[in-house]
């Protein structure tokens, strides 16, 4: 009966190659956690940076979890798109990290990466955008033969995550 | 430099030796030897300087030449690296630049070379002293600095002696290598004496030229040859011939092959064999003695490094070998569409998938068209069928091998020789095996018996056949069945057999040997305690004697009947003979006899069928019923049709062939797949024979290796025919007397194949699993065990599991792997394969508490609750950290609505229709704001960014510049003020108090005067118009004669508007007369429920603005007339005359409410008339004449204006009937959510509804009376975006408000229509394209194409579309006992209201009055409320006379108390607190039709008068 509260903001996101970025993100916990108030997933805005090259979403995460188990601490899957100058969304990256386990505040950096594709593919990118995506979105976190999926390094998505515990110590988890 | 280096010839030899004996350094030298000509350009800055450097030194040293020569006396280490820049000069100069070594083959001449030195020392002898210009370095200096290496600072010290080393001594010392010690004297000497010479050479003069300092020589030059010459002499080029063996090896060594000797030697490196050649002849020149060569006479070299695999992963080509989870898909860039979840997993689906649909065919089993002998054909095909299955699996011969096997088990088991095991053991295993092969020839024995009989029911069906077709004479079908007879060796088969029951004699004696052994063990032990039994019995029958004997009235014990043990039987021994009688019999029956021939059953279509003209002609008609016949499927996805089959016509032989293949485009897990089977008879039409359930595929089947699967189908419809058809659920027979009725149904199978489609590159195309949801999968769960196996292999299965479990069967036995494989598919619970493992196993280890203690945390709960947004719940501002600090009460409420959600209660309604109603609206209300909740968390742009809008540069004023600039000069008070946007609010950041309600009251017309107050003797004048006047308008003056009749003079009337708002009460100042002019703004602040300023909350806002119109009566009550001169003494009292009644919803969408209304005056107002003659005056002949009512001229508006919701209406009314339904705005029930239509049925049913179901009943109503009417959907006011009804009459159109049931004329301008947008007929939609939306401006003939635009035109015809509504409706009485209780509990609540209202006051009723009021009432509702009011007062004043009193009746229609109580309030009736005020209030309920109550309520206070 532990809770949890994970409070933050994806900050933004830097070196990517593409410039206006937005990111979905999402929460994702094993069975024994129960979501008591926030929304698990969102979408930032499309940020254009003006000043420099870091894209500053700032946006809120808000989440407050029970849990009778540590396991399936929740996880945060981002995938960052790019917005080109006709209004199309493509992708930028996938990424993935754990939320902390450490009461207190936490600087996260997220590296990203996305699907390399055949040479058609990328041919295909650079000229008229989209790009390969993964069909199934597990493989962003299952760990199945990943080395077979041939990817490029995409940027670095920032977060900051404020990590309350509450009652782990009551069963007999130190933090 | 050439010319300065003479010197250098003077020692080749050791500089050749040198480079022999060191090959491998020389290359590793090779670097610096290409250095020294081009730094030269910057080193002569630095030996300029150095130079200076060093003049000044020696000037030093000769000046303190004593003391100098003790300094030189200190030893120098002798600079050893002096010899390296020689060395390296010539080692790196050697073999590669041929110029410079011709040259120096040229110096080896040694007389030569002397000869220079000489030359050179002459020179220096004959100028001893060369004259060097200042700055400039002499010849040796210069030397020197090129030959120098010139070290970093510190060794400069080191330099100096060196540097002055000039003669041909030193020289050579310095060549002498390892000889410093020795040479230093020398040295010295020389350097004193070099050191007084340059000192000398310094102050002796600068007078020296050019030439004493250069010689000129020709060029030198050695001929080509000479060059190539001396290169060939000094060069080394190896050959590229082989070198003999001999050569490499070792003298008198043989070469050994260590290969041919049987050694391992791996593979050498690839070399070219000139490049091996070449080094090997280097290598023997340059270094003969070392050991480069192997035994074998080659190089020696270490086995080829290179791996022949790279064990670097190749590069896969992404197409291939990419798992499927891996995957990924090229996307395009795609602009971003909004879809309702945004979110990681599921938004990664490509959306369409695919699922191929194969129908092959359908065979029927049973079919009514089927003749006697179709029956039997197909009955026959059956069993062959199942005799082909039986035959396949050939269980009995599975079974007799393992008998077999087991048998010889046991023999060797019995055989102690072989088995190293414990006896014990191998008694065990034999006695297992032994019961073991009881059950397996139990089994066989059941199998064998069963193969036989199902071949004697083929050939006795055959029989049958065969028989009809000779009874009947023709032949119907092309089965043919044939015996084929396969020999045996009889004599072979008969020891066979007679082994076999041997075997089993042999068996099942033993086992009943055992049986006995066992029993009569069993019968010993029981023998013995019976006899010990009896034993004790007899003893004690001996003691009873004696007791008996003793004491004889004692009673005898009896002994228990039961315990008496009854004298075992010993068991009777089994005899062989018997025991071979059994089986005997049992072989007889199942198996084949000894030479019997095995018979095989073959079933061919090889018949011929009788043609048609050798028919009978009932069957002729059969086969022409048959023809007539044909088939067709329907393809049934998720109960909806998306494709059939084409119609097939139905084969004699009751198949029909298809082989269609559906692809079915989906977006979704399917739910469901049906096949529906349809025949059609001729043309008469089509009947559903069946419906067929299809699997949904698993996710593993994909097109191409989908089986074929038949899936049976049966019907239960009963067809009789007229022909040999035998029909479908009749029973029939084939014997002749009618016996053994058969009743068969109509059934087949459909060959069909469900797979998933692949995608182009391969990818299946299905719906990613996270689409099936759970109650879906169970479904599929179900679906599966079925669709998987089989229903017919399900039991099957189960029973082959318990068998094996049973038997034992060695699950390593290969033979049985199919076997066991699916008997471990069929015990693993339901035959349900699970595709999933557990990830987390150990989860439920870990857990801190149980899920029952989650669940039953107060806290969770109520911070769930909080967030999915329960009603109870929504704006839970704090909730406690400890569970203990929840109070159990914060859920009861939303307990107990949970609880009651379907249980109805009455007590709020009264009525239990409309209670009922009540709670079905809420349950639909809860569903909708349920689904609309989510909803509401999509933002639009708008609703997130608010966006000033920027100054457009091209707007009237000039630019952003102009704008400020004109705003300089801009009147404070424009003649003509703008009117300037408000900002809009959007409700989130609200608190009470911030929101206002403004209400402009601006005038009303036509307010009712007061009557002279009558006595109960006076006739009324007939003052009021009747209304069958209203029309008529006649302007006909009713002069106020009687005003002197009011008290203090007053005036007619002295208006004065209450505006009430959530029961805060504001109010103007008082006008006077009946057509007053108030310009009051009144404010009045509003509070949003629960203090949720939220969108959704606001919308819901139930409150209504009531805007009161009273009169102000001022009574004098000065009771003593002499006091009137000093003293004024008056009594205010106010009469209600009227009210205008808006939502607060219709302020919060419109944004303002601006217009005229008309007042809502109860039809009798007692005490009060219309006047008329005041307007005449004021030139509103024309409006007056239009208008029968009172009207006022609001406006009103929010402050801050709020941003209203997206959609949504209001209300109205009908004719009567209509207008008595209640009104429910759909935004008070969905707020912001969408305004839902009913049908007619459906309103009426829920008794409750908004303007567009009024509109449409009332609409529906005048059209069934063949009047000709449209609906108009427009905006009015106060309701907004509304419907109304329009009606032609004769000559003009007449607008109604079915909320009201008012109707208004097309030219009245009081009409609250104010624009129409389109008109919907009955079979038409016509839009307004009019330049005007006014009804008053507006041309309503529809047929003009130029005014309104149709829906359906020429280029879309009406299509003749269905109604929704339905055809009738119908009507139930209303009970009306029940109608008068509910008047008379109305009754009670409102006098108990009032009474609550006026809690200082004593409150009383005046019975006389109440009564005289019932009576008036239900006169009010026959005439409509109109043209009473005559007759009504006068009756009344003649009952009341003595009071004063002012009343009225409210009419509204029924849905709950509340809105009844609310109105009442609101008139204020209960506010007089004369103290001896009297009260009347009388309640009438006339019950219409389908529960459609109206109710009056007639409430009236009343004041004695004092005369």
């Amino acid at each position: 009966m532990a809770e949890v509260h994970v409070i933050g903001q994806i900050m933004g996101a830097t070196g990517f190659s593409e410039s206006s970025l937005f990111c979905k993100w999402g929460v994702h916990t094993g069975a024994a956690w129960k979501l008591l108030s926030g929304v698990r997933e969102g979408q930032t805005q499309v940020d254009t940076p003006q000043v420099g090259d870091m894209a500053y979403w700032s946006h809120p995460i808000d989440l407050h979890f029970a849990t009778k188990g540590l396991q399936g601490w929740p996880r945060l899957h981002l995938q960052v798109w790019s917005q080109d100058s006709f209004g199309r969304c493509q992708l930028a990256g996938y990424g993935f990290c754990h939320v902390p386990s450490s009461p207190g505040t936490h600087q996260l950096d997220c590296p990203t990466w996305r699907p390399l594709g055949s040479w058609r593919e990328q041919l295909a990118r650079a000229f008229v955008g989209g790009g390969p995506q993964l069909l199934h979105g597990d493989a962003i976190y299952s760990g199945a033969d990943r080395y077979r999926l041939h990817t490029v390094a995409g940027g670095t998505v920032h977060l900051e995550l404020g990590l309350l515990l509450r009652h782990f110590d009551r069963y007999g988890v130190e933090c | 430099m050439v010319s300065e280096n003479p010197h250098l010839g003077s020692q080749p030899e050791p500089l050749q030796e040198d480079s022999d004996t060191r090959p491998l350094s020389m290359t590793s030298r090779r670097g610096p030897r290409s250095l020294p000509p081009i730094p030269a350009a910057s080193r002569t800055g630095f030996a300029e300087f150095s130079m200076r450097e060093r003049m000044r030194e020696k000037l030093q040293a000769a000046r303190s030449k004593a003391e100098s020569t003790l300094l030189q006396e200190i030893p120098t280490p002798r600079p050893r690296r002096l010899q390296s820049p020689s060395e390296k000069e010539l080692e790196t100069e050697f073999g590669t630049e041929p110029g410079e070594e011709v040259r120096r083959t040229q110096q080896e001449d040694d007389s030569q070379s002397h000869s220079r030195v000489k030359f050179r020392d002459s020179i220096q002898k004959i100028k001893s002293k060369p004259p060097v210009p200042p700055g400039f370095p002499s010849a040796e200096e210069a030397y020197n600095f090129f030959t120098f290496n010139f070290d970093p600072e510190p060794e400069e010290s080191e330099e100096k002696p060196k540097a002055k080393n000039k003669d041909g001594t030193t020289q050579e010392e310095e060549e002498g290598e390892e000889e410093e010690p020795p040479a230093q004297g020398i040295q010295k000497m020389g350097e004193d004496e070099l050191l007084s010479a340059e000192a000398e050479d310094l102050l002796w003069g600068l007078g020296h030229t050019a030439e004493d300092l250069v010689a000129v020589r020709p060029a030198d030059y050695e001929s080509v040859h000479v060059r190539l010459q001396m290169e060939k002499e000094l060069l080394f080029v190896p050959s590229r011939l082989t070198v003999p063996t001999y050569k490499k090896l070792p003298e008198n060594v043989q070469p050994r092959f260590l290969e041919d000797e049987g050694l391992y030697i791996g593979a050498r490196p690839d070399v070219p064999r000139t490049c091996q050649n070449i080094v090997e002849n280097r290598l023997l020149r340059q270094e003969p003695g070392g050991r480069w060569f192997g035994d074998d006479g080659r190089i020696l070299a270490l086995p080829n490094p290179i791996k022949l695999v790279p064990s670097r992963p190749p590069m896969l080509p992404q197409e291939r070998g990419v798992k499927a989870e891996l995957e990924t898909l090229y996307k395009k860039a795609v602009k971003y569409v909004h879809r309702s979840q945004h979110m990681i997993g599921s938004g990664d689906s490509p959306g369409n998938f695919q699922l191929d649909v194969d129908i092959s065919g359908l065979i029927f089993t049973h079919h009514p068209c089927f003749s006697r002998e179709h029956v039997l054909a197909a009955k026959l095909a059956q069993l062959y069928d199942q005799y082909l299955a039986r035959h396949q699996r050939n269980k009995a011969k599975f079974l007799t091998d393992k008998l077999q096997a087991l048998r010889n088990a046991v023999q060797t088991g019995l055989n102690p020789a072989k088995t190293h095991k414990s006896l014990d053991t191998t008694q065990k295993t034999i006695n297992e095996y032994k019961s073991e092969i009881r059950q397996t020839r139990k089994l066989r024995d059941a199998e064998q018996e069963k193969d036989r009989t199902l071949l004697k029911t083929i050939i006795k069906v055959w029989k049958e056949m065969k028989s009809l077709r000779e009874f009947q004479r023709f032949t119907n079908t092309p089965l043919k069945l044939v015996l084929r007879k396969e020999k045996v060796d009889q004599k072979a088969d008969e020891e066979a057999y007679e082994a076999e029951i041997q075997a089993e004699i042999s068996e099942l004696l033993e086992e009943c040997m055992e049986e006995h052994e066992q029993k009569m063990e069993e019968y010993r032990a029981a023998y013995q305690e019976w006899k010990a039994w009896k034993k004790a019995q007899r003893a004690k029958k001996k003691k009873k004697k004696q007791a008996v004997e003793e004491q004889p009235e004692d009673e005898i014990e009896e002994p228990y009947p039961g315990e008496e043990p009854v004298k075992p039987v010993p068991p009777e021994p089994t005899y062989r003979a018997l025991l071979e009688q059994q089986v005997r019999e049992r072989a007889a029956r199942s198996r084949r006899r000894p030479g019997e021939p095995t018979l095989v059953p073959e079933l061919s279509l090889a018949g011929s069928v009788t043609p048609n003209e050798q028919c009978p002609r009932v069957e002729v008609l059969r086969r022409e019923d048959v023809k007539r016949r044909s088939i067709y499927l329907k393809v049934i996805f998720n109960d909806k049709e998306v494709s059939r089959t084409d119609s097939r016509p139905l084969g004699a032989d009751f198949r029909v062939h298809f082989g269609q293949i559906f692809n079915l485009q989906i977006f979704n897990w399917p739910e469901s797949l049906t096949l529906q089977v349809y025949e059609t008879v001729g043309h008469s039409g089509t009947t559903l024979l069946a419906e067929v359930f299809l699997p949904i595929p698993e996710t593993t089947i994909v097109t191409g290796r989908a089986p074929i699967e038949e899936v049976e189908f049966s019907s239960n419809q009963l067809v009789t025919l007229d022909h040999e058809g035998v029909g479908s659920g009749i029973p029939f027979s084939f014997e002749a007397d009618g016996s053994n009725q058969l009743i068969l149904m109509t059934s087949g199978k459909v060959s069909n194949s469900v797979a998933w489609a692949i995608g182009e590159n391969g990818v299946p195309l299905i719906p990613p699993l996270s689409q099936q949801n759970i109650g879906f999968r169970s479904a599929l769960k179900k679906a599966d065990a079925i669709s998987s196996i089989g229903t017919s292999g399900l039991t099957d299965l189960k029973k082959l599991a318990k068998w094996a479990a049973e038997s034992k069967l060695d699950p390593n036995d290969p033979n049985n792997a199919p076997l066991m494989q699916l008997i471990s598919v069929a015990t693993s619970g339901e035959s349900y394969v699970p595709d999933f493992f557990r990830l987390e196993q150990l989860q439920q280890e870990f857990n801190f508490v149980s899920d029952e203690e989650l669940n039953r945390s107060k806290r969770f709960r109520l911070l769930c609750l909080r967030s999915q947004e329960v009603p109870e719940f929504r704006n839970y501002k704090q909730i406690p950290a400890y569970d203990r600090e929840i109070m159990e009460k914060v859920f009861q409420d939303y307990e107990k609505r949970l609880r009651d959600r379907n249980v109805i209660e009455t007590k709020d309604h009264i009525d239990t229709h409309r209670a009922i109603v009540a709670k079905y609206l809420q349950q639909v209300r809860e569903s909708v704001i349920n689904r609309f909740l989510i909803a509401k968390h999509h933002f639009l742009l708008s609703d997130l960014v608010v966006e000033e809008e920027v100054p457009s540069i091209s707007s009237e004023r000039s630019g952003i510049l102009g704008l400020s600039l004109f705003k300089l000069a801009e009147q404070k008070r424009p003649l003509r003020p703008r009117r300037k946007g408000r900002k809009k609010v959007t409700a989130q950041n609200l608190s009470d108090g911030d929101i206002k309600v403004l209400v402009n009251i601006i005038r009303a017309y036509d307010i009712p005067v007061r009557k002279p107050t009558a006595s109960k003797f006076q006739q009324p004048s007939r003052s009021s118009r009747t209304f069958s006047e209203k029309r008529a308008a006649s302007p006909t003056t009713h002069s106020p004669t009687h005003s002197a009749d009011y008290p203090l003079g007053q005036v007619l009337v002295r208006p004065f508007v209450e505006v009430s708002f959530q029961r805060m009460i504001c109010h103007t100042t008082t006008a006077e007369g009946p057509n007053p002019s108030w310009n009051e703004e009144l404010e009045l602040p509003f509070r949003a429920p629960n203090g949720d300023y939220s969108t959704a909350s606001l919308q819901s806002v139930k409150d209504d603005v009531f805007i009161n119109i009273f009169d102000e009566v001022l009574y004098d009550v000065l009771e003593d007339d002499r006091e009137r001169g000093s003293g004024i003494h008056t009594r205010i009292e106010r009469h209600w005359l009227g009210c205008v009644k808006i939502p607060f919803s219709t302020i919060y969408f419109q944004a303002k409410i601006d217009g005229t209304f008309k007042i809502d005056i109860p039809p009798v107002l007692l005490g009060y008339s219309k006047e008329q003659s005041m307007i005449i005056e004021r030139g509103f002949d024309s409006v007056r004449s239009l208008s029968e009512g009172s009207y006022i001229t609001l406006f009103i508006t929010t402050e801050p204006q709020l941003v209203p919701g997206e959609s949504v209406r209001e209300k109205e009314l009908v004719a009567r009937y209509v207008s008595l339904i209640p009104f429910l705005p759909d935004t008070v029930s969905f707020a912001g959510i969408c305004g839902l239509w009913c049908t007619s049925d459906q309103f009426l049913d829920l008794l409750a509804g908004d303007e567009e179901e009024h509109a449409v009943l009332l609409c529906n109503y005048f059209l069934f009376l063949g009047k000709k009417a449209w609906l108009v959907v427009g905006s009015a006011i106060p309701e907004g975006p509304t419907a109304y009804v329009l009606t032609r009459e004769q000559s003009h159109y007449l607008i109604w408000n079915p909320c009201s049931g008012h109707f208004y004329g097309q030219f009245d301008t009081f009409c609250p229509l104010k624009s129409v947008g389109c008109l919907v007929g009955p079979d038409n939609i016509w839009f307004n394209i009019q330049r005007h939306d006014s009804p008053l401006r507006i041309n309503f003939d529809v047929t003009k194409p130029k005014l309104w635009k149709s829906f359906f035109s020429r280029s879309l015809p009406y299509p003749g579309l269905s109604s929704v509504q339905p055809e009738e409706l119908i009507y139930q009485h209303t009970d009306k006992a029940a109608a008068a209780e509910l008047q008379d509990r109305i009754e009670k609540i409102l006098k108990e209201k009032i009474m609550d209202w006026r809690p200082r006051h004593l409150t009383r009723w005046n019975r006389y009055c109440t009564s005289a009021l019932r009576h008036l009432l239900p006169l009010l509702e026959r005439s409509l409320g109109e043209d009473v009011e005559d007759d009504h007062s006068g009756e009344l004043l003649r009952q009341l006379g003595d009071y004063r009193f002012s009343g009225f009746p409210l009419h509204m229609p029924y849905s709950e108390l509340k809105p009844l109580i609310e109105a009442v309030y609101s008139t204020g009736v209960h506010n007089i607190d004369v103290p001896n005020v009297e009260f009347a209030l009388a309640v009438y309920i006339h019950p219409y039709p389908k529960n459609v109550l109206s109710v009056w309520i007639y409430v009236a206070s009343l004041i004695r008068n004092r005369y």
